[in-house]
């Protein structure tokens, strides 16, 4: 990421520095602006995503559904933490069902957590490619898009959208399996190691 | 449908606050406690989300966005995916303001139920605003060697464009 910013930014700096160099400094404000409108709108949106978050948590209902998911989840992230599993499990969740405010709640508090397990890199790697390549079930914005423009059959896009954000999400997963190295195995060597390493001052 | 669709959020509610009530849950203290984090949430994701859009306003006003997407769209076109989309494609994961603008131009300009419009529509709906998300989820953590899952992010995103393009011929 910090490259990616150097290079784009200083390219983009360059050019706006021949053309037109009065622009540069709007620009930046302007994009600032921006996402300062945006964090203003997501405090709204996180303040009613999160006060139901919390019922859900105190009900038990976060725990309900994160047992649903557990199984799978353990294998995919390669934690025991419960509560982890249960942020990413509800990071899955309210991601399938369109909830995109509530989605990234908890996907924040599940990156902060895998941030501290012990095979960092591919578990947070995995949250992240499980997220950028979208869960949903119903594209819900996009039907909304094209009944507001007049279409025919605004619905009819569900299923190759359905069919393409399954297959990305497929994808994603297998290369994170194949490309990151996953610590489980590391820890069982090392672990191996020093017992054998035990095993030989015993011997001594 | 977009009744059905108006009714999932409001019977979410309705459910999850009578299902608290029967378990007993104080309603008012325990959304109260979770309302609480809405801020201090946000002010963390703040610097890294604002950093993301000053980048991508830059590119924009630059001219090299335009660029970009001229010399990335023959290699589009050459998977079997739509010119007219390419912009489109190339904005999506970089803002989602700006991919709404996109997608309603090419809606506009082609029709909703178009081959480019439902091209669109598929691309539009299966993906995310990947470096959006990146910089939201992984603000402000120690460890952050997330290039490698960037790049399997972008190469899954473009493998299901080139999916939903060929589908939406038949489908």
């Amino acid at each position: 990421m910090n490259a990616l910013f150097s290079i784009v930014f200083l390219l983009a700096a360059i050019i706006l520095l021949i053309s037109s160099p009065e622009t540069f400094l709007p620009t930046l404000i302007d994009g600032a602006s921006k996402s300062a409108a945006l964090c203003f709108s997501l405090i709204a949106t996180y303040a009613v995503w999160l006060g139901l978050m919390n019922v859900w948590k105190d009900s038990g209902v976060t725990r309900a559904v994160s047992r649903i998911f557990r199984p799978l989840a353990r294998k995919l992230f390669k934690t025991d933490d419960p509560e982890t599993l249960d942020s990413v499990c509800m990071n899955a969740s309210v991601n399938l069902l369109g909830i995109s405010g509530a989605a990234t709640a908890y996907g924040i508090k599940a990156a902060n957590l895998l941030d501290q397990s012990e095979n960092a890199e591919y578990s947070s790697s995995m949250l992240f490619v499980l997220n950028a390549t979208s869960l949903q079930l119903l594209p819900t914005s996009i039907i909304g898009v094209r009944t507001a423009l007049g279409s025919a059959s605004p619905t009819d896009i569900i299923l190759p959208t359905l069919i393409a954000t399954l297959f990305s999400t497929l994808l994603g997963v297998a290369l994170v399996r194949l490309l990151i190295p996953q610590g489980r195995k590391k820890t069982l060597s090392v672990h191996w190691e020093t017992k054998k390493r035990k095993g030989q001052v015993f011997d001594e | 449908m977009n009744k059905f669709l108006a009714l999932i959020v409001p019977a979410l509610f309705l459910i999850s606050f009578g299902y608290a009530l029967l378990k007993k849950v104080r309603l008012y203290d325990s959304f109260t406690s979770g309302v609480k984090e809405a801020i201090p949430l946000v002010t963390s994701i703040f610097p890294y989300i604002a950093s993301v859009a000053m980048l991508t306003k830059l590119l924009e006003v630059s001219g090299l966005e335009l660029k970009i997407t001229e010399w990335i769209s023959p290699v589009f076109s050459f998977f079997g995916v739509p010119t007219e989309i390419a912009p489109l494609l190339f904005v999506k994961p970089l803002s989602g303001s700006g991919a709404i603008s996109v997608l309603s131009e090419i809606l506009t300009r082609f029709g909703v139920d178009s081959y480019a419009g439902r091209c669109a529509c598929v691309a539009y709906g299966s993906s995310e605003t990947i470096f959006y998300i990146g910089a939201v989820y992984f603000a402000g953590l120690k460890r952050k060697k997330l290039t490698l899952a960037l790049a399997i992010s972008l190469l899954s995103y473009l493998a299901s464009a080139v999916l939903c393009c060929f589908l939406c011929r038949f489908m």
